[in-house]
């Protein structure tokens, strides 16, 4: 190709000193320009890249390290949620059996208080009942005898000689007794 | 030569006045005479250079990357991800020197067909092109032949897989299109479209001086105008895209020459 | 090109001057780069045209897969854009060499 070139260049250049042909690359500009290019390469090869790609190697491998812990104190962050989360539901747990175990309690010694008062209350009710009873009874008993001794009077008044009381007793008592079942 | 008699008095430069610098150092050596190009090669280098210079002294005190750090990073992981990662795969990451090298370096040369006072591109002229075509040529034949032995030039110029009868047409297409076209587009669309840009913009700049002084016609200036700032943008934009092809198509030659199968 | 360098050679002829050989070849050189341009953008023109359209097609039905299509489609575009640019040069030799 070059050699093409050059003969084309010859010609150019035999046909007329002015005409210069702008395709042909001039030997000092091919000189400068390969070795300003040369020295580009190199430098760039051995001082320009080096410190930058290793800035660059150097931070993407602390941008991959910071990811990487990120991921381990997310991981760690969720385990330990987790740890939080049984423990609470175990404390919840806990608390309700508690309050459970503290309303049973409640609701035995509730039951017990209240059938040691209906107990008390009905021994005391049994207690006045009897102690009403006897009165009654001996109420009924005294007004009995009083009964049968007004009625006795009453009856000797009546008789004009004074009667046994004990000799009527009988009769006064029944008739205090129909008179009760009457009633 | 031809526009300066019909075009009504607008006078376009000729090629040489387009394209063509005075040496200012080492006037008189055949080889080393120094002119605008070369300078443009130089600064074109030198601005990589403290670029990341600047960018390395950073990176050792901070994780954080700022200012031409960030900019450099940026263009690494571009060449990376874009060009190595699409062309060539994981295995290709040896070559980011070069290939960031060559991306830079055409870059900003390309970039001073723009920058006002300099306004020609280092690419513009034959030279550069050709001498990172032919590295490029160097390098991927030299990868071929280290990864896969003197078994890189029968495949490529035997293909397997074509009948016995087809090599008759099918070699000598695959040695001119691998072996002789390939650092001839290269080159060839890098300078093509570097000088193409020039004269675009040479052009416009013409149009816009010569309506600018002459009395009617300084209605039309502000289109031509217009488009001298339109294509001063579109040159923006070809500039990095070349850059960007140029490494690209390296690294698919490279990534061709390590892997051969496909 | 060889009909407007015909055309121009009668024209100065009939102004009653003869070309140089120089001008005659600047002519022929003139005429015939606009012509190797013009013919070598048409090609690349369509070229180029329906590969970004195909290659905005394939993007549109699989975005995910953009960026290799968008890698493929620069490929693409410098392998075709480098015809345009062989005329482009083409047009240079031929207009200033």
């Amino acid at each position: 190709m070059l050699a093409v070139l050059s003969t084309i260049a010859a010609e150019g250049g035999a046909h007329a000193e002015e005409v210069i042909n702008p395709v042909i690359p001039e030997n000092p500009e091919m000189i400068w320009g390969g070795i300003a290019f040369f020295l580009l390469l190199i430098l760039m090869n051995w001082v320009l890249l080096p410190p930058i790609k290793q800035a660059m190697r150097k931070r993407s491998e602390q941008i991959r390290g910071d990811e990487e812990a990120a991921e381990r104190a997310l991981v760690d962050s969720e385990q330990v949620r987790r740890d939080y989360d049984a423990t609470l539901a175990e404390a919840r747990a806990e608390a309700s059996r508690i309050v459970d175990e503290a309303r049973q309690s409640a609701e035995a010694q509730r039951a017990e208080i209240v059938r040691a008062a209906e107990d008390e209350v009905a021994t005391l009710r049994q207690a006045a009942l009897a102690e009403l009873d006897a009165e009654r009874s001996a109420a009924l008993g005294s007004l009995r005898t009083d009964v049968a001794a007004i009625a006795v009077a009453a009856a000797s008044k009546v008789v004009q000689q004074p009667l046994d009381v004990s000799a009527n007793q009988a009769v006064v008592d029944q008739f205090v007794s129909s008179a009760d079942s009457k009633a | 030569m031809f526009a300066a008699e019909g075009g009504g008095g607008v006078k376009f430069p000729g090629i040489k006045e387009m394209v063509e610098w005075p040496a200012f150092l080492f006037k008189d050596n055949e080889l080393l005479a120094f002119n605008k190009v070369a300078l443009i090669s130089f600064i074109a280098m030198a601005i990589p250079v403290v670029w990341f210079l600047v960018a390395g002294s950073k990176a050792k005190k901070s994780l954080v990357p700022a200012g031409p750090q960030n900019l450099a990073e940026t263009s690494i992981e571009f060449i990376e991800k874009q060009v190595i990662g699409q062309a060539i795969g994981p295995d290709g990451m040896r070559y980011l020197p070069l290939l960031l090298s060559m991306f830079l370096f055409i870059l900003f040369g390309n970039l001073f067909g723009i920058i006002p006072t300099s306004h020609f591109g280092a690419n513009a002229r034959m030279a550069n092109p050709v001498v990172l075509a032919l590295l490029t040529w160097l390098v991927f034949i030299g990868v071929g032949v280290k990864h896969n032995g003197p078994r890189y030039f029968k495949d490529a110029l035997f293909p397997p897989g074509v009948p016995k009868a087809l090599y008759l047409l099918v070699t000598p297409i695959e040695f001119i299109s691998t072996f002789l076209v390939r650092p001839f587009s290269l080159s060839v669309r890098l300078f093509a479209n570097s000088l193409a840009g020039h004269i675009l913009l040479i052009t416009f700049s013409v149009l816009s001086a010569t309506l600018f002084a002459k009395s009617l016609l300084v209605a039309v200036m502000p289109f031509s105008f217009f488009m001298l700032v339109a294509f001063t943008g579109f040159e923006l934009l070809v500039a990095f895209l070349q850059a960007y092809i140029f490494s690209l198509l390296t690294a698919v030659y490279i990534g061709g020459a390590l892997h051969p199968a496909h | 090109m060889s009909t407007l360098s015909h055309i121009a050679n009668t024209v100065a002829q009939q102004a009653g001057e003869a070309l140089t050989a120089d001008e005659q070849k600047s002519i022929a050189g003139a005429s015939g780069a606009g012509m190797a341009y013009g013919l070598g953008a048409i090609g690349p023109g369509i070229g180029i045209g329906y590969l970004v359209g195909q290659a905005v097609q394939a993007m549109a039905r699989q975005p995910e897969s953009a960026g290799q299509v968008q890698t493929t489609m620069f490929l693409g575009i410098a392998f075709t854009e480098a015809l345009a640019l062989i005329g482009f040069v083409v047009f240079i030799l031929l207009k200033f060499v």
